[in-house]
């Protein structure tokens, strides 16, 4: 698996094509988390902002190689096994962007409520900026996987069934990545910490069930 | 996966969604170790489906494929738009297929320029041309050595020389005990060398006659000089013959003993018992030098020469071109 994950983040790193989605991010940041700003609020921006970062990086290295090339990958591998680190690969780049958010978030943001008068915990905020950016990782990459070869095979359905399902992933109720932020934003209004561990879980199950569906699909289309 | 017994195709059928037409059904295949299997069959007769699946690029939506070893591919266009250099490409490509990192590198080096394209390592693969891609996808292949290789038009685009290191590279994977399956369009592609040819027809397989010369008068030790392996045939097609001294007496060869030797040569032996005429597919004969002289002991090679293409195999006969290199004329009616 190491040599895959080295195969793939090279093809990623070497493309450029990280460069757009990755940008978009970095002005999310700058425009959406003021300095001042109250912490845990912010850390909602930054997650928010990961799980169409976390898609997207998910379709560009799960198209990365042309057909021919990922026939050779695939014997070589097991098509499974290929396409699992393809989508590993597009998730773990993701987390090291949120490790990134979260780290600039607590060195710019006020580590105080809504209010700017209740103190918070920096340590116990940062877990849940992080744990929250998790969430939406995890749920971007089930949406990577799901909207895009070899369950999509259309370009044009794929970027279209992507937006949209980042789009209710992130607004939708029933949707942990939702519960994740909506928990940082209120516990920001109550000088409160919530850490989500449900969300987590949910995100967790999701993402490795869409994962596996996309790999064992991969050896089940052209 | 490597398993201990062959790999076996059983009951093996393919289709592209679940309502679309099947393009193979009921596919039984036994691929042996140590065998040339050609496959065959009329454009979009499913052989490329058949080789993504013995490849195990493609699942079977039906029966079942076992014992499949370490497996490489070679698609019949390799258009690689990838941000590497070809020795790049093909160092990632070693290790994913289980070599540490400088030894990929190194045997990625001597696979371009055994195909000519050693000059070419460096460069990004965008900027290679149609053929020099095609001899990064062999080397991809052939650098890990694999127990099972298959090749899908894997000539197309080559120039003669690469060909031909190619049909050699294939004879050496057959004699280290791999198992090789190809598709060409050339019906002379590796004429004589293949063990097994089947013909895609429909969504069957049909076995056909392997491609040498049937050879029904001299099964068995015959007292005609022949020391046949299992089905001693002629090969036809471009064939090697090698004149050499077996360790001992070639009287007391056995025939299991060259059924091991690359190839599966044509034996005959010299009235005095002492030299042993061995004919074999131009495309083996290298390989089989090379097991011949790596032998412990060691035969003594006497002579090679090279035999023009045989008769057809519907008309079973001596090779046309034995009298061009055969000085005796007693060596001549050990044909049969």
């Amino acid at each position: 698996m190491i040599p895959l994950l080295r195969y793939q983040s090279a093809l990623l790193l070497r493309s450029h094509r990280w460069l757009p989605p990755v940008l978009l991010y970095a002005a999310l940041l700058a425009v959406g988390v003021q300095g001042g700003g109250p912490i845990l609020d912010s850390y909602g921006v930054a997650a928010f902002g990961l799980l169409p970062l976390a898609a997207w990086l998910c379709r560009i290295c799960v198209t990365s190689e042309p057909p021919a090339a990922r026939s050779c990958t695939a014997a070589a591998a097991g098509p499974g096994k290929a396409h699992l680190a393809a989508v590993l690969t597009g998730s773990l780049s993701a987390t090291g962007l949120a490790l990134v958010g979260t780290a600039y978030v607590s060195l710019v943001a006020d580590p105080h409520a809504s209010d700017h008068r209740t103190a918070v915990p920096l340590l116990a905020a940062a877990c849940a900026g992080l744990l929250t950016g998790l969430v939406c990782v995890l749920l971007g990459t089930a949406v990577g996987a799901l909207c895009n070869w070899p369950v999509l095979r259309s370009t044009g359905w794929s970027i279209l069934s992507g937006l949209l399902a980042a789009l209710l992933l992130l607004v939708g109720g029933a949707s942990p990545a939702n519960a994740a932020v909506s928990g940082l934003v209120t516990g920001s209004a109550h000088g409160t910490v919530n850490l989500p561990w449900l969300p987590l879980l949910a995100g967790l199950l999701i993402a490795g069930a869409a994962t596996a569906l996309a790999c064992r699909l991969s050896s089940r289309r052209i | 996966m490597t398993a201990g017994g062959p790999m076996r195709l059983d009951g093996v059928g393919r289709r592209y969604g679940a309502r679309g037409p099947w393009v193979l059904r009921n596919i039984d295949l036994d691929l042996p170790r140590r065998s040339l299997v050609r496959v065959e069959g009329r454009n979009g007769s499913g052989k490329s489906t058949l080789l993504r699946i013995l490849a195990g690029i493609d699942a079977p939506s039906k029966g079942r494929v076992t014992g499949r070893p370490r497996s490489a591919y070679v698609p019949e266009r390799f258009p690689a738009a990838l941000p590497f250099t070809a020795v790049g490409y093909l160092t990632h490509l070693g290790r994913i297929h289980g070599l540490r990192g400088p030894d990929a590198a190194r045997r990625a080096t001597d696979w371009l320029e055994r195909f000519g394209a050693g000059g070419h390592a460096r460069t990004p693969l965008a900027e290679l041309s149609k053929g020099t891609s095609q001899k990064v996808a062999l080397s991809q292949a052939l650098l890990a050595d694999p127990e099972l290789l298959v090749l899908d038009e894997a000539w197309t685009g080559l120039d003669p020389a690469a060909r031909d290191v190619l049909d050699r590279a294939v004879a050496e994977r057959v004699a280290a005990g791999g198992t090789v399956v190809f598709v060409d369009h050339d019906p002379r592609r590796l004429a004589g060398a293949a063990d097994a040819r089947y013909r895609v027809t429909g969504d069957g397989l049909d076995r056909l006659p392997a491609g040498a010369v049937a050879d029904a008068g001299s099964k068995g030790a015959g007292t005609d000089g022949h020391l046949a392996a299992d089905d001693g045939a002629l090969p036809s097609g471009p064939r090697a013959i090698i004149e050499a001294e077996a360790p001992g007496a070639a009287r007391h060869l056995a025939a299991r003993d060259l059924a091991e030797l690359p190839g599966r040569p044509y034996v005959t032996r010299s009235p005095d018992g002492t030299t042993a005429r061995l004919t074999v597919a131009a495309a083996h004969s290298d390989a089989l030098l090379r097991a011949l002289l790596a032998a412990h002991p060691p035969w003594h090679i006497r002579a090679v020469s090279q035999a023009p293409a045989g008769p057809s195999a519907a008309t079973p006969g001596p090779p046309a071109g034995t009298a061009a290199v055969s000085p005796t004329s007693d060596d001549e009616n050990r044909y049969p």
